[in-house]
């Protein structure tokens, strides 16, 4: 308990010297309420994906797909829509069910045909992506239209929505990435299929001698994801109006970046949701002092690269660090057991 | 004992690709009793365990649940009877809190979520019952190596289990945990749970089994009851008739104490403490065996002589010339390396046999410009296949795809390739099938014929008297015997490393 | 060779036979003269420069994922270079040596984090990506810098020798210094050693850790060289000029038989990869379909090749080794033969 807690707090402690040093460099124009309430809704589309990505990077697994599920999801929703006009929700239920396949198909691929996760993802990514081109709407020259869909002012259940809109001060995206982390959370730590991912991050082999399933616990993490990614879709969508091909175009690293930043490993094994929520906070709050500051884009992306190798390294310093100390204490790596000697002919 | 045995396996037949591992065993084991399993490296006490436990399916044979004839095929079929497995591999989940590895997979349900609180509750109590100084909260990864192995036996525990297998369970444990372990032992005796116990340790066994079985290349030799374990018994079933060991089918070898020394060992020690304060010479022309059980060290020493590991003091000399051991220092001073786990450590299975034989070589390939010269490589190769006489001989095949035997005189042909000092083989033989086995001895006589110092280190007792001028044996990170090759025998060697003392002539 | 299929020996010649057939009985003469036939070489000239790098990173069980960032990058250095220098023949030797230089800086970075703080490849070049190429927006202040100056640096994309472009001479040279490397010297055979099995290797006395930075460096100058080609042939350098390459590079090498576990994979077989990567192109291209589209089928294609690769791995391993309990069944096989 007491590592986790120690890497809790450092997150939390990364998080506030940011915080700290935006306020001493930009003032009040980086720390005011409208400003951070601006940071929480840039944070909550990755934070809510996040959920999901943590559920794989502590399988020991990567989704790099999560960009390009959010495209197609949109871009099938918005076609949909521009044919039919069906409700809203009903849409909302089609976008869903495009991120339940599109994670399934990754699940597939990774629990199923033994593909590494990273270059399955990376090859779903660009099928995905290809696939938002070709269904997207082209113009009498062949070039892509954006399509437009409004995701407002409609009802559910005899009550007006508004997704791009407020609840009190915050943003319902928000709202719905506080609703995610918490349930998230709850799943990770208090069932059955929390606990195995875990085992399966942590040690194939000794959850598969506790009778626990790895593809099936792979499957679905990687379903969770896309069911993320499409909500994080909708969320977008709801915000630009309309969908386009570049929709969550570079996204897929900030989920993992903040994953990575709130002390999920990517060895698998360790972290939690919490933790991937700050990191996710932390990259907004990054992306918007750095903006504050008057530097473009481009130092982002710099920055952004930098950070997450300093934390890897940092993280994988401590994790010597640490081991070194539980092996003075007795504990630590395990030996290597000699088993084969012991069946040697 | 008139009772119907919990467990009762009847004429267990074993065999991999024609290699008859168990021939019709027999083992039963009665209500409430503490069944000792013994025997040497590759008697077939892992395999017959595995198909108790429907890891490996068996060829031919029955067995019997309290009388009544079961298929047992999984996991899960183990459970259901009661029967729980303590593996000696540990299958903790380190990150996950002790009651959670304790209840993995049987988690107390509170509707759809995990019940926590009872789980700890649960865990609380059986932590309580059997004294082990666990907290159900604290997480797996911050327990040392003994605790862990107490987590894995509390699981086994906690299912309720009727029979309970533990494989070396004391591997990791300190003197102290181990105590512990044998008073949960006695209680789960009290309470009428069976105990299957696999260990190497003879006074463990002594001490607690009400029976023991004996294996010996995979046939259950003889069943011991509690009166008559006793180790002088014990320790010449487990090596069988000793024939090999009269003097006729024995070379008895003299070392020649006044060769000069080419290695010498001084003080070295491990970091972790794995082994300490080693002091070892041998001499030119001399082949130096060091037995003792496993995890007594040897694996370790010798890895730290050649320099895969480091030690953290001592010296290693060689010829005079003090070493700073890594392996490209090692190699340039004369010294090969056969390591104990060939597959893993011992050669490149993708690459063919000259590849493989080349690779430590390429200072003495001859080169055009900067190219290899293709001719020579395989020049070289070839002569290694003569040398260690590879058959069938197929320069090009890759050495994955070879026997156990051809791969094993791959790794010991790339050596001779070199002038040699010394030659460094950890277990040699494993595996290998007989005739390979005899190829290998001739090889490691000849190069100490040559002047090269050798050291062996085995498990297979009989291989280490017979190629091995002077035996040590290591305990526990020590070296506690020294023994002449004419003055030897097996009982002695096994007797040194289990640190009992054999009565003379045990294995007359 | 795994003696289990001998269609696998002859795969390679006959797939490209079969390729070619049925692109030359669809488009006919569309396809089957010098000037297509050169094109299509043409358009994989620059993957075919970068797999011959980032061979290497593979053949030792790792990873480049900043390899399309890096072309980008490199790109957009060499023209920068060449533009400040005034455009003179001289500046093109400047701003190629620069882009070499940026490229090895980028290898030997990667190669030293992956190996010195023990960190998946994948990561660390996956971050390195966005990194680079926000280096490369900041050169350009995230404009499209054009370089049509001297005619030596655009003669290296549009020099011709006998009808076909100079890239393509350019990708057969570093595929040929490639195979020299890895197939005669001692340093190729240490990199399979180090791949196919790093302790073994570090046994026989190779130095694992400087092998792999090398690789991680040889990884970079490819991509750096590709920059160079690719800024030419566009006659620009962009930041985003080479995004796409990433995965055209990983699939080429993959479907050539380049395993991503290590250890395993010949340049001659990345080359027929990258061949049939550009066929595959352009015969989608003649059906119509634009690049945009093109990622879906080779995503397809990386997918069925690597997962045919694992399939052959987890057999062999299983037949070998036995899976969970892999020490007794592997003895027991080997005190049979």
């Amino acid at each position: 308990m007491k590592q986790a807690t120690l890497r809790r707090l450092i997150s939390i402690g990364m998080l506030l010297v940011l915080v700290v040093l935006f306020t001493i460099l930009s003032g009040m124009s980086f720390l005011n309420s409208t400003n951070l309430i601006n940071i929480l809704r840039d944070a909550s589309v990755v934070a809510i994906v996040g959920v999901g990505v943590t559920y794989v990077i502590i399988t020991s697994g990567i989704d790099l797909s999560t960009g390009a599920i959010m495209a197609v999801v949109g871009m099938v929703m918005a076609n949909v829509y521009a044919y039919t006009l069906w409700p809203i929700p009903v849409m909302l239920l089609i976008g869903v069910a495009v991120g339940l396949v599109c994670g399934l198909v990754n699940g597939f691929i990774v629990g199923k045909l033994h593909v590494p996760e990273f270059i399955a993802t990376l090859a779903t990514m660009s099928i995905y992506r290809s696939f938002t081109y070709i269904i997207a709407v082209r113009d009498a020259n062949g070039v892509i239209q954006s399509q437009p869909m409004v995701v407002r002012d409609f009802t559910v259940f005899g009550g007006a929505m508004w997704l791009g809109g407020v609840i009190g001060p915050f943003y319902i995206v928000t709202s719905a990435a506080l609703v995610f982390i918490i349930v998230g959370q709850i799943v990770l730590k208090l069932t059955h299929f929390g606990t195995n991912l875990y085992s399966v991050g942590a040690s194939k082999k000794a959850a598969t001698l506790s009778g626990i399933s790895i593809s099936k616990t792979q499957i679905i993490a990687y379903v969770v994801v896309g069911f993320c990614a499409a909500i994080g879709s909708i969320f977008t969508i709801a915000r630009l109006q309309s969908a386009t091909t570049s929709i969550g175009l570079g996204f897929e690293f900030d989920p993992i970046a903040a994953a990575v930043i709130g002390g999920v490993s990517l060895a698998g094994g360790s972290g939690d949701v919490i933790g991937m929520a700050i990191g996710a906070i932390f990259m907004a709050a990054l992306d918007n002092g750095v903006l504050k500051l008057g530097v473009n884009t481009a130092v982002q992306y710099i920055i952004k690269g930098a950070v997450i190798i300093a934390v890897v390294i940092f993280d994988a310093v401590y994790k010597k660090v640490m081991d070194k100390r539980a092996k003075a204490r007795g504990a630590g790596a395990v030996p290597a057991v000699e088993t084969e000697k012991g069946v040697a002919a | 004992m008139s009772e119907t045995p919990i467990l009762e396996a009847k004429g267990i037949c074993k065999s991999f690709s024609g290699v008859k591992v168990l021939q019709d065993v027999h083992f039963e084991v009665a209500p409430g009793e503490v069944h000792a399993l013994m025997g040497e490296n590759g008697a077939g006490k892992s395999t017959l365990i595995k198909i108790l436990t429907g890891v490996y399916t068996m060829d031919s044979g029955q067995i019997f649940w309290e009388g009544q004839p079961v298929q047992i095929d999984s996991f899960q079929d183990c459970q259901k009877l009661g029967v729980s497995c303590i593996y000696q591999e540990l299958s903790v989940i380190p990150p996950l809190t002790v009651a959670q590895n304790v209840y993995l997979g049987r988690e107390p349900m509170k509707g759809p979520f995990i019940d926590h609180a009872k789980m700890r509750e649960m865990t609380q109590q059986l932590i309580d019952k059997y004294e082990f100084p666990l907290s159900p909260d604290t997480l797996v990864e911050n327990l040392g190596m003994g605790q862990r192995q107490l987590v894995e036996i509390l699981k086994g525990l906690s299912a309720d289990a009727k029979l309970l297998i533990m494989d070396e369970p004391t591997a990791s444990l300190s003197a102290k945990e181990s105590e512990s372990l044998f008073d949960v032992i006695e209680t789960l005796r009290s309470e009428g749970v069976s105990i299957v116990y696999i260990s190497h340790r003879l006074e463990e066994v002594y001490r607690l089994s009400d029976r023991l079985t004996i294996l010996r290349d995979g046939k259950n030799v003889e069943v011991l009851t509690k009166d008559q374990i006793v180790p002088a018994k014990v320790i010449e079933t487990m090596i069988g008739k000793v024939v090999d060991e009269s003097a006729g089918s024995r070379k008895m070898l003299h070392s020649d104490d006044s060769a000069e020394v080419r290695l010498d060992v001084r003080g070295l020690t491990d970091a972790t403490n794995k082994y300490r304060d080693i002091n070892l010479q041998v001499h030119r022309g001399e082949i130096l065996g060091i037995g003792g059980l496993i995890g007594a060290g040897r694996t370790e020493l010798v890895r730290a002589i050649y320099g895969v590991d480091k030690a953290a003091s001592g010296e290693v000399w060689l010829d005079g010339k003090k070493l700073d051991p890594t392996p490209k220092n090692s190699i340039a001073a004369g010294i090969g390396f056969v390591p104990e786990d060939r597959r893993n450590q011992g050669f490149i299975p993708l690459l063919s046999t000259v590849k493989n034989v080349a690779l430590p070589n390429y200072d003495i390939v001859k080169m055009r410009g900067r190219a290899i010269d293709d001719g020579d490589e395989l020049a070289l190769g070839e002569r290694a296949i003569q040398d260690v006489d590879i058959r069938p001989c197929d320069p090009a095949k890759r050495v994955g795809d070879m026997s156990g035997g051809n791969q094993q005189k791959v790794v010991l042909g790339k050596w001779l390739m070199r002038s040699l000092n010394l030659l460094i083989v950890d277990e040699p033989t494993a595996g290998i099938d007989v005739g390979a086995k005899d190829e290998i001895y001739s090889i490691l006589e000849d190069l100490a014929k040559q002047g090269v110092a050798v050291i062996v280190v085995s498990s297979d007792l009989q291989e280490l008297i017979r190629v091995s001028h002077r035996i040590v044996v290591m305990r526990k990170g020590d070296i506690v015997k020294e023994f002449k090759n004419e003055e030897v025998t097996q009982a002695m060697v096994l007797a040194a490393g289990q640190g009992v003392e054999s009565g003379e002539g045990t294995a007359a | 060779m795994r003696g289990k299929f001998s269609f696998n020996t002859y795969s390679k010649p006959i797939i490209l036979i079969a390729f070619i057939v049925v692109l030359w009985l669809l488009a006919g003469s569309n396809f089957m003269n010098v000037s297509n036939i050169g094109s299509v070489l043409n358009s994989v000239s620059v993957i075919g420069i970068m797999v011959c790098g980032t061979i290497f990173v593979f053949l030792i069980g790792g990873i480049d994922l900043s390899i399309g960032a890096l072309l980008g990058l490199t790109g957009v250095v060499c023209v920068e270079v060449i533009n400040a220098l005034g455009a003179t023949p001289g500046s093109v030797f400047v701003g190629i040596l620069a882009a070499v230089a940026v490229g090895a800086l980028a290898g030997l970075f990667h190669g030293f984090i992956v190996t010195t703080f023990n960190i998946p490849a994948f990561l660390v070049t996956f971050a390195t990506q966005t990194a680079f190429t926000g280096m490369s927006m900041v050169i350009t202040g995230n404009k499209i810098v054009s370089c049509t100056q001297p005619p030596l640096f655009t003669g290296i994309a549009a020099t011709k020798i006998l009808m076909l472009p100079l890239p393509i001479y350019f990708m057969l040279l570093m595929a040929l210094i490639s195979w020299f490397v890895l197939r005669r010297t001692v340093f190729g055979r240490q990199i399979y050693a180090v791949g196919g099995n790093p302790t073994a290797a570090e046994i026989s006395g190779i130095n694992v850790k400087g092998r792999s930075i090398a690789c991680y460096v040889l990884s970079g100058v490819a991509a750096a060289i590709g920059g160079v080609v690719l800024a030419s042939m566009n006659q620009q350098g962009m930041a985003s000029q080479g995004a796409d390459y990433v995965n055209s590079v990983i699939t080429a090498g993959v479907i050539g038989g380049v395993s991503l576990l290590g250890g395993e994979g010949t340049v001659p077989g990345a080359m027929y990869g990258t061949v049939l990567m550009g066929l595959l192109t352009n015969g989608l291209n003649l059906m119509g379909v634009d690049s945009t589209q093109a990622g879906l089928v080779t995503g397809v294609v990386t997918i069925a090749a690597v997962a045919l690769d694992a399939a052959q791995h987890l057999d062999q391993s299983k037949r070998k080794a036995g899976g969970l309990f892999a020490g007794l069944t592997k003895r027991k096989d080997v005190a049979a033969s």
